[in-house]
């Protein structure tokens, strides 16, 4: 009866789009008026005409310029210099360049292997953006090998040091309630710090982007999606389980949940390696490779914790989990070192935060229910700052 | 086919000029020879070649023709009037291949347009300000404080007529001295200014070079080099001269921010006289001149074929200023 008395005649709907028909004649009146209202207020600056050097690599024989027009004006590239000469280039893609439109600039070029080079891209308007390479490194492009370099690399740093961590499953299994809450909150606190992490990354790399691609928008899209998606599995895990929609998880759906957020951190993680080897920038040592190793076994232990006070886990369910949080940092990998997008980057470790976040709180609810002292007994309050100093302190090997 | 894809599709060859001379100190590159010889067959096309009409300069082929080639010498006779029209104007001019510039200048090249005079001749300059800026025209010579073109601002709209006896004989350059000089300089109000000595010189093949410099992004260092404008003009098209007769090539340097600048010829010597005053000169291939400093370099070419002048400072060079005496008999 209450819906029958507010409900309108069917052609009512149309007048939604009224408003939308008005702002379209609106916004070809003011199209028309041209620069009258801008000349009435003032002058606009001429446009920056700085290209977005996006990414140079060195090829054999060659060096390739990645660039992209940040600016809402076109861009065209007139000259390119190396080392503050004028060189011959062609351009793979086109030469001028619309709005956040990318191309790749191709200089034939005997470069010298490990000396710097400063690479300039010169404008028609004769505005040079430069960009400095520390060391000329070559670039290796896609080939089976290289492919499965990233993926040992993220076998390594991801699925390995996971797999190892989860193998502490049978000595928390004798643990009183006490410690299985503190190992609880050692996974509550590596996840804020992964967060964390992952926010920071999020937020560098979003300030390289031209401002064009609204980082920071971009970063909270990304949070929310993850966060909300999260939710939103959290609950059929719930309903799956057969019970109420707001109870906590436990179990293996909690550590499936970790795994999933601790993934898509690793994600992010396997992003960064690939692009940094990719681009030269990151001596991949095996000091770096046993670092990440270390870092991210205590993450083997996040997944582990929830398992512990009794749940059965078969061999099979524990080597999924292991590879759900692990082998996203061989995908990372590859996308980083084939790919190198910084707006992907940005994405994926904001999917991260709010990953983080979201069992975060998951976890948290957990340890509050299941922790004899509930949130503020030493157990939990102990196990958390430790997850934190223990992420410190091996993050130290890394950064 | 617009500018761009034409600029688009002549890119590969646009910097193989200075890679040539590269190359030739890469003994691990002498597999595929990458420098044209002249005399050579062509390489392949996708190599960069090394002058010719890959190069990426622009204007055509007689677009400086008239600030190449000097106006005409005319006997001694004091008191004759040369008179000649100047007007500043603001104007956007192509520096490099597809690289535009928003110049100040004299008559609307850059550099201005050459004057000649005879020692003795009354030289009238009547100057115009169409620019939107207060602009004068500075005369290096002798002559009164009120033709110095230092504290008569003409502002723009206005005019004034510089009027004095051209002396003494050499080569000489004139400029704007509105302040901020360097920017005054640097937007290119500047020009050659030649006055014949009574006794005329002995025939010739008469060039003028003025070395230029563009700094179009402001930042205070030039972005481009040339001579007489362009970056790589001629490199792109060769100065054709007769081996049979002297080249003189009447020399100056006007580049702003750069403390110095040269001019090294390949393949030969010439007689280099100081700001051609005297008959006092040096024999050699390498002149290094200061912003303002001038002379006259008389060449005479002992063989035929393609011999490469260029800023013997390399980076000069490799950002457009170098180009090649085509030699024949």
């Amino acid at each position: 009866m209450d819906s029958a008395a507010h409900e309108l005649p069917r052609g009512w709907r149309l007048w939604a789009l009224l408003p939308l028909l008005l702002l379209v004649g609106v916004v070809a009146v003011f199209a028309a008026s041209g620069t009258t209202l801008l000349d009435l207020v003032g002058r606009a600056p001429p446009p920056a005409d700085l290209f977005d050097i996006r990414r140079v690599e060195f090829k054999p024989g060659e060096i390739r310029i990645r660039v992209t027009n940040p600016q809402r004006q076109e861009l065209t590239i007139a000259t390119v210099t190396v080392d503050d000469a004028i060189v011959p280039y062609t351009v793979d893609g086109s030469a001028t360049l619309g709005r956040l439109r990318s191309s790749t600039i191709v200089v034939p070029f005997q470069w010298v292997e490990d000396d710097p080079y400063s690479v300039g891209v010169t404008s028609s308007s004769g505005i040079q953006s430069t960009f400095d390479v520390p060391a000329a490194v070559e670039a290796r492009g896609a080939s089976s090998r290289g492919f499965l370099g990233y993926a040992l690399i993220g076998l390594l740093v991801g699925v390995v040091p996971v797999a190892l961590g989860v193998g502490w499953l049978p000595s928390l299994r004798g643990s009183g309630p006490g410690w299985i809450a503190g190992f609880m909150a050692l996974t509550a606190g590596l996840l804020s710090f992964l967060a964390v992490d992952a926010l920071t990354e999020a937020l560098d790399l979003q300030a390289r982007l031209p401002s064009g691609f609204q980082g920071p928008g971009l970063i909270l899209l990304g949070v929310a999606a993850s966060y909300l998606g999260l939710t939103f599995v959290s609950q059929r895990f719930s309903a799956a389980a057969g019970r109420e929609r707001s109870a906590p998880l436990e179990g293996v759906a909690l550590a499936t949940l970790v795994a999933i957020g601790i993934g898509l951190h690793n994600l992010g993680e396997g992003l960064a390696i690939g692009s940094s080897i990719a681009l030269g920038e990151l001596a991949l040592g095996t000091f770096l490779i046993v670092g990440f190793m270390v870092h991210n076994v205590t993450e083997g232990l996040g997944i582990a914790a929830p398992i512990a006070d009794g749940a059965r886990a078969s061999l099979g369910r524990l080597a999924v989990l292991a590879l759900v949080a692990g082998a996203p940092a061989i995908l990372g990998a590859w996308i980083g070192g084939f790919i190198t997008s910084d707006v992907l980057g940005v994405l994926f470790f904001a999917l991260a935060v709010g990953a983080a976040l979201q069992v975060l709180v998951e976890v948290g609810r957990y340890v509050a229910r299941r922790a004899p002292g509930g949130l503020r007994s030493g157990p939990v309050i102990g196990g958390y700052l430790a997850g934190i100093v223990v992420m410190y302190v091996t993050g130290l090997l890394v950064a | 086919m617009t500018r761009r894809q034409l600029l688009a599709a002549t890119a590969p060859a646009v910097a193989a000029v200075p890679l040539a001379k590269l190359a030739l100190d890469k003994p691990a590159q002498a597999a595929t020879p990458h420098v044209h010889y002249p005399g050579m067959a062509m390489d392949a096309p996708t190599h960069a070649a090394m002058h010719g009409h890959d190069v990426p300069a622009p204007g055509g082929p007689k677009a400086l023709d008239d600030l190449l080639h000097p106006p005409p010498v005319l006997p001694h006779k004091p008191g004759r009037v040369r008179e000649y029209e100047l007007t500043a104007v603001d104007r956007e001019i192509e520096v490099a291949k597809g690289v535009f510039f928003n110049a100040w200048t004299y008559n609307g090249t850059v550099p201005g347009p050459v004057i000649r005079a005879t020692e003795d001749d009354l030289l009238r300059v009547n100057f115009t300000n169409g620019g939107s800026h207060p602009h004068t025209i500075h005369f290096h010579g002798i002559h009164p404080a009120g033709m110095d073109g230092v504290f008569e601002i003409v502002e723009p709209g206005g005019s004034f007529t510089y009027q004095f006896p051209a002396r003494p004989y050499g080569m000489h350059l004139y400029h704007c001295h509105a302040t901020p000089l360097k920017k005054h300089i640097a937007k290119g109000l500047y020009g050659a200014f030649i006055i014949d000595p009574p006794e005329p010189r002995p025939p010739a093949q008469e060039l003028v070079m003025v070395l230029t410099g563009f700094d179009t992004d402001g930042d205070g260092e030039n972005n481009f080099y040339g001579v007489n404008g362009p970056a790589f003009y001629y490199a792109k098209y060769p100065i054709r001269v007769r081996r049979s007769q002297t080249v003189r090539i009447y020399l100056a340097n006007l580049t702003e921010f750069d403390l110095i600048n040269s001019l090294h010829l390949h393949g030969d010597f010439f007689r280099y006289y100081p700001t051609g005053s005297s008959d006092h000169f040096e024999y050699t291939d390498t002149v290094m001149l200061c912003q303002g400093q001038r002379g006259i370099i008389e060449i005479d070419f002992a063989h035929t074929g393609r011999f490469m002048f260029h800023a013997h400072q390399s980076e000069f060079t490799e950002l457009g200023w170098m180009g090649f005496f085509e030699v024949v008999d």
